[in-house]
């Protein structure tokens, strides 16, 4: 049972907070965190809510984009310099659920939620932490694997804007809005002389986390950005994933539907 | 630990309550306050029966401990209801049956007043977006989305005659 609901406006003052107490936890938007307290017995004993901490806000320097860990999902889909991300907000949960949910408490959704994950997977960002030895930095891939200790905080993060062209952004969900993916995909694929240079590309609903496959990034390089050849890599997805069932699909299904999924959003058929 | 005093502008008047750690916004708005059109739903956010508007913005008032809305503004739907009457967005409900059990109909009532404070004329894709995380499991929803679009218009029509 809850003892302590702390709103800090220091960041040291939570993050000893946060070292302090017995079953501590972050809350920012608080839609992940307060319906596991809402519904189950979860020994937490301290909440350190994040908003007053000054960690919302976008700024962005050329491409250089940061954004505040408690920049909620709206904030994040009304910046008009992040209008090309603007899809992958939008295909999250509904508007009341954006109002409150925070940027960085995404890399923490369990899948097949977590789709802006799955962008700043692709988008290969850095994420800004604060612990009590100090700051350090990480990749967002490292976050999403193994998170990030108990006494830290997550304060922002940072990611080059891609250009238009690049960008690539598909979730399918059993309905258009408020729904879980069934697959998601995020890619970065650049283009230079016709062929291939380099690809990233992320896949939500493919495994435990959102995750990258290596295997159809590598087997695009170098080729044609078309039907024929994104079918050929797409078809070396199993390496990488560890397709799931839950209530939205099978593993079953996800398995033959990926490849599918990963064509649709880069070649568009 | 002990309680806190947490201090909210609840439609338009000053409120002072004590919570014990943790207590949900939706707990003081029914409990303490006896706001009771903002239903308790599923607890998880998913429903919208509980939605409320918090500093201008739509919100779950379940998934919110009211320490960290000290000093909001927070509208229910007691807020947007006319003593011995009813507003535009309700008067359209009913007139258009888009209330039948009647449970999620402050939610969706919160979220459209939102959506119109916003965007005065919104379109039925606008409506469909703004109340796609609110439940009802009677009307099928397209009720719902005429009558949010016969009161943005009664509204903006109201706005006009005053403006005149």
């Amino acid at each position: 049972m809850l003892d302590r609901v702390d709103v800090p406006s220091d960041l040291n003052a939570a993050l000893e907070t946060l070292a302090g107490c017995r079953a501590g936890a972050i809350l920012s938007g608080g839609t992940l965190l307060m319906p596991e307290i809402n519904t189950r017995a979860t020994g937490l004993t301290t909440l350190v809510s994040l908003k007053k901490l000054d960690l919302a806000g976008i700024s962005v320097s050329g491409t250089r984009v940061t954004i505040g860990a408690t920049t909620t999902l709206d904030a994040f889909g009304r910046d008009e310099r992040l209008a090309l991300l603007k899809p992958v907000v939008e295909s999250i949960a509904s508007p009341p659920v954006r109002n409150m949910a925070s940027v960085a408490g995404n890399l923490f959704a369990a899948q097949p939620y977590g789709d802006l994950a799955v962008a700043l997977l692709a988008l290969d960002a850095e994420v800004e932490i604060a612990g009590p030895k100090g700051k350090r930095q990480a990749p967002v891939s490292e976050i999403v694997k193994k998170g990030v200790a108990a006494d830290e905080i997550v304060t922002a993060l940072t990611f080059d804007l891609p250009d238009g062209g690049s960008w690539f952004y598909a979730k399918t969900m059993r309905r258009n809005t408020n729904s879980a993916a069934i697959v998601c995909v995020a890619a970065r694929v650049q283009v230079e002389g016709g062929v291939v240079k380099s690809a990233s590309i992320a896949l939500g609903g493919a495994g435990p986390r959102p995750l990258r496959v290596p295997s159809v990034e590598a087997a695009l390089v170098g080729k044609p950005l078309d039907a024929e050849s994104v079918t050929a890599a797409a078809a070396k997805f199993e390496a990488d994933c560890e397709p799931f069932t839950d209530a939205y699909a099978s593993a079953w299904y996800r398995t033959r539907v990926i490849p599918v999924h990963i064509r649709r959003a880069l070649v568009g058929a | 630990m002990a309680s806190r005093i947490v201090t909210l502008l609840v439609n338009g008047t000053p409120q002072e309550v004590i919570v014990r750690p943790g207590t949900t916004l939706v707990s003081v708005l029914r409990d303490q306050l006896e706001l009771t059109g903002t239903k308790r739903g599923c607890a998880d956010g998913s429903c919208g029966a509980c939605s409320v508007v918090v500093d201008g913005k739509a919100v779950r008032s379940c998934l919110i401990p009211a320490e960290t809305v000290d000093e909001a503004e927070v509208t229910t739907v007691e807020g947007i209801t006319p003593v011995g009457g009813l507003g535009p967005l309700q008067e359209a409900l009913v007139e258009g049956f888009a209330t039948q059990c009647g449970f999620c109909n402050s939610g969706m009532l919160m979220v459209a007043t939102a959506l119109i404070a916003e965007n005065p004329d919104p379109s039925d894709a606008d409506i469909m977006r703004a109340i796609s995380g609110n439940v009802c499991r009677c009307t099928g929803y397209h009720p719902i989305i005429r009558a949010i679009r016969d009161a943005a218009a009664k509204m903006r029509g109201a706005q006009q005659i005053a403006a005149e």
